[in-house]
């Protein structure tokens, strides 16, 4: 043993060496352990986003990381961030301390960001086989996006000459600019998918056709088939069918529509078509008349809500019977007394009213087309999926089933097990069992302007959020602090479980065994 | 304290050292250091940290420490500055550094001492409620109602914790205050503003300690937090033994004491009359802080 040394500078010391020759590590019977439990967030995502993950990397403005930890679920954070419904925010936790995060305001900054970085974003990739997409909605799209990054040469056939689907016909621009969706195409030619419009499976080629070229085909053409009211007066002159309006409209031909409007239906269609006959020359009288409760529409109530603020006149509970013309032009729509008890829907026709119109639009759902794809043939499995499988829903289905698609193909063609059918059975964590009262001077803060801020309100509900709680707390130091990450340095860890008990998030536990 | 900014450098404690697993003063004296470091000097009577301190040549902090026998840590911290002071190491900060007993029972005839000098320097207890290191006995900081192996079942400890804040602010010390581990920030603050006082200053931190309070390792915390949230371990802070003011804004909604004693084997078989004593004892003391704070305002 050394003798008593006598520090210089200091003029005194007993001995100096860091007794950290001692492995204390070795006392442990239990080991910490970093974990990942899902979040009531992720949980309500329809793209199984890891919502926590990358709030996580904005928070420390690594885009480049966001956008890597995005695209692992969702290809088009820039489009979703402008018209996914966002039922990821209903549960937020964050919701039971002052008020739930902006989570898609977030979304939408990660998807701009990278649409302004990876302007000539070309993957290189190694060709692997052929496949064609039978449609451009976000359905094809995503399914393009998975198969290019995974090194297959995709071609995608479009029947419009624009290509988008609902995103470039059905959603009108002032919900989504179309520099948006532009940009998006753009980035997804130049990875290198080849996109060939005004081109219709059915009529201008088969599926046989397309199995003789390509190695897998992938069919998402949506639901384009408007649905009939089966009510007198629906053929006549005046009378429009939403998506023929929509998609006139958004290719900027302006329709002739003539005062007042009614338009009858309580979807998506209904009330983006309300919204946009509002905005024509010539147009500021427009009803929206549906056959249910308000709450029932399955129009996103945000949407809703936009359009009463606009001017749009809301009746609830009115089935149409039938759409009056007067000397060659719509006069009136007479309706009955309707709503929904457990049998179905009701109808009163003692109790109807009349409804002065000029324009009628109908909005009364949408089916797919099935007929474009032939007769079958037993001996090919192709793939299908979007609107024309499930019906109407949403941009964030369409892109999880092409998602999907992308992972069955691949699976298909390089002979791997397919991805797994599972349900989120997992119960997330909730707000009672994150660790609050560890996270020192945490003060109510209500939603963020600026997404840095607003991301750093994440709680990061069973995720590690590298708020450093665990480094803090050790009394053994045995947690480091790696660029701001936090590790486990087993050497010195004892085991003591404090970590375990004070992370905020949820995101350790201990585990049995000194390993 | 910016977590964000922490790392093993610029802390002044080393993994290794052999406090045992959760212990409530190692990490009390981490947070000291790294506070009151690195031009640091610390006077350490017998205690478990003279163990966790490590024996030389190998030692746990990167400060110098001045072992010290037990009663006499108050009269060492003294000599320590004053002779730092002849050398001209004006801006070295010194600690003492002590546990309950070395602070309420054997010790507090020297820190009475160096208290009325006004000696230069920081007393530190960690308080841990007993004589931990050699084998939990008990101590007049052991709270009324425990049971350590100085009264085994069926005993308990007879009469209350000694107040050994108000003893010090009785001697008009320039500062003196309570902090806790799960209360770092607040802890820091009171390190800091006590630095860069002159004359005594006195800091009584209460640190779990699973083995002798028979808690789980993994509770540190929680019973740290628990102990201010129910009032048992009030944060506040006394100037010159006048100015008296609460440091943590949790007053108004106080915890139930049961909660609290309730993770603790050492009051496994309280029954509800002591229970109920202790919380008296615990209101008491409370409405008499309170007291105090709230003349301290009308006197400001
Ligand atoms: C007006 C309106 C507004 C909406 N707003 C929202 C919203 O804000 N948020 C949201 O999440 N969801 C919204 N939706 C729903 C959403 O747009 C759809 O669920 C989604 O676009 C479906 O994607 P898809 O790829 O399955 O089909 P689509 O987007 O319908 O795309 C199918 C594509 O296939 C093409 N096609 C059709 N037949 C053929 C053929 N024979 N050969 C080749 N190509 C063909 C079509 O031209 C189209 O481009 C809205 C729907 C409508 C109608
Ligand atoms: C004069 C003297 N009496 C007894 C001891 C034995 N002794 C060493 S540490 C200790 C207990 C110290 O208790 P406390 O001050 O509360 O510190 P803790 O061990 O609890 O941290 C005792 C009694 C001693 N070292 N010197
Ligand atoms: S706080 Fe963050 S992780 Fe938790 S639910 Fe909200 S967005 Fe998700
Ligand atoms: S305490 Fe914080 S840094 Fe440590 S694991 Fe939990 S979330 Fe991550
Ligand atoms: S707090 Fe430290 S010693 Fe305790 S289990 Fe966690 S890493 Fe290990
Ligand atoms: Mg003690």
């Amino acid at each position: 043993m050394p003798p008593v040394m006598i520090n210089q500078d200091k003029g005194y010391s007993f001995g100096n060496e860091p007794i950290s020759v001692n492995k204390t590590g070795e006392w442990r019977f239990l080991t910490p352990k970093k974990i990942k439990k899902l979040s009531p967030c992720s949980q309500g995502c329809l793209l199984d986003g890891e919502i926590p993950d990358w709030m996580e990397a904005v928070k420390k403005e690594e885009w480049a990381e966001a956008w890597n930890i995005m695209k692992r679920n969702n290809p088009f954070p820039a489009l979703t961030g402008y018209v996914c419904f966002h039922p990821c925010s209903e549960n937020c936790n964050r919701g039971q301390l002052d008020q739930e995060l902006d989570i898609q305001a977030v979304e939408k900054k990660i998807g701009l960001w990278r649409l302004n970085n990876y302007k000539h974003e070309t993957e290189p990739c190694s060709f692997k086989g052929r496949v064609a997409v039978v449609g451009s909605g976000p359905a094809g799209l995503s399914c393009a996006f998975y198969l290019t990054e995974a090194g297959y040469e995709v071609t995608v056939y479009e029947k419009s000459d624009l290509i988008g689907g609902m995103l470039a016909l059905g959603i009108p621009e002032y919900r989504l600019p179309r520099k948006v969706l532009e940009q998006e195409l753009q980035l997804l030619k130049n990875k290198g998918i080849i996109f060939i419009t005004n081109s219709a499976l059915g009529s201008d080629y088969s599926l046989a056709d397309l199995y003789s070229k390509y190695d897998q085909v992938f069919v998402a053409t949506g639901a384009w088939v408007a649905r009939k009211a089966l009510i007198p007066g629906e053929e006549n002159k005046g009378v429009w069918n939403a998506l023929e309006l929509l998609s006139a409209y958004n290719r900027s031909k302006i329709p002739d529509l003539k005062n007042p409007v009614v338009v009858v239906g309580g979807g998506n269609a209904a009330v983006d078509s309300a919204r946009s006959a509002l905005r024509l020359p010539g147009v500021n009288q427009v009803s929206l008349v549906y056959r249910r409760g308000r709450i029932e529409m399955p129009a996103d109530q945000s949407e809703v809500e936009a359009a009463e603020k606009e001017g749009v006149e809301l009746i609830f509970n009115a089935t149409p019977r039938k759409i009056e013309t007067d000397q060659n032009q719509l006069s009136e729509i007479i309706f009955d007394y309707s709503k929904t008890n457990l049998n179905g829907l009701i109808i009163d026709c003692n109790k109807s009213f009349k409804k002065e119109c000029k324009t009628v639009i109908m909005a009364v759902g949408q089916n797919a087309d099935l007929s474009v794809l032939g007769l079958l043939d037993e001996a090919k499995t192709f793939i299908a999926g979007g609107d024309m499988i499930s019906g109407p829903a949403t941009v964030a289905d369409a892109i999880r089933a092409g998602r999907i698609a992308a992972e069955t193909i691949k699976s298909f063609l390089e002979g791997l097990p397919g991805p797994l059918d599972d349900p989120k059975e997992e119960v997330p964590i909730l707000f009672e069992e994150l660790n609050l009262a560890a996270r020192l001077n945490m003060q109510p803060l209500k939603k963020q302007v600026d997404p840095v801020s607003e991301a750093g309100r994440c709680l990061g509900c069973g995720t590690c959020n590298s708020c450093g709680i665990c480094y803090l707390f050790c009394p053994d130091l045995a947690v480091d602090n790696v660029g701001g990450r936090y590790e486990f340095n087993l050497d010195y860890c004892k085991g003591c479980g404090i970590c375990v008990k004070e992370c905020p998030a949820r995101a350790l536990v201990m585990e049995g065994g000194s390993e | 304290m910016k977590i964000e900014e922490m790392n093993r450098e610029n802390e002044m404690i080393y993994s290794g050292h052999s406090a045992c697993p959760g212990c409530g003063a190692a990490l009390a004296v981490r947070f000291l250091t790294k506070t009151l470091g690195p031009n640091l000097a610390i006077a350490l009577t017998a205690s478990c940290w003279s163990i966790i301190a490590g024996v030389p040549p190998l030692t746990a902090l990167k400060c110098p420490i001045l072992h010290c026998p037990f009663p006499s840590a108050g009269s060492v911290g003294s000599g320590l500055r004053r002779g730092l002071n002849a050398k001209g190491m004006l801006d070295t900060t010194v600690v003492v550094l002590a546990g309950d007993g070395g602070t309420f029972d054997i010790g507090l005839q020297a820190l009475s001492g160096a208290a009325q000098r006004n000696e230069d320097y920081i007393f530190v207890c960690y308080d841990n409620e007993a004589y931990m290191n050699t084998g939990m006995q008990t101590s007049s900081a052991t709270p009324f109602g425990a049971r350590t192996n100085t009264a085994p079942y069926p005993l308990f400890k007879e009469g209350q914790k000694k107040d050994i804040v108000q003893i010090m602010a009785a001697h008009s010390i320039p500062y003196a205050a309570t902090a806790t581990v799960a209360f770092p920030e607040d802890m820091e603050n009171k390190f800091k503003f006590a630095k860069e006082l002159k004359g005594f200053r006195f800091i009584h931190i209460l640190s779990p300690c699973p083995p002798g309070w028979g808690t789980e390792s993994s509770d540190t915390i929680e019973l740290s937090r628990l102990a201010v949230s129910s009032g048992a371990f009030p944060l506040f802070e006394v100037k010159y033994g006048m100015e008296w003011r609460m440091t943590t804004p949790l007053e108004d909604k106080r915890t139930p004491l049961g909660d609290y004693l309730g993770i603790q084997r050492r009051f496994k078989d309280i029954d509800s009359e002591r229970l109920k004593i202790l919380q008296e004892e615990v209101n008491y003391e409370w409405e008499l802080l309170q007291d105090k704070v709230r003349r301290s305002e009308i006197l400001k």
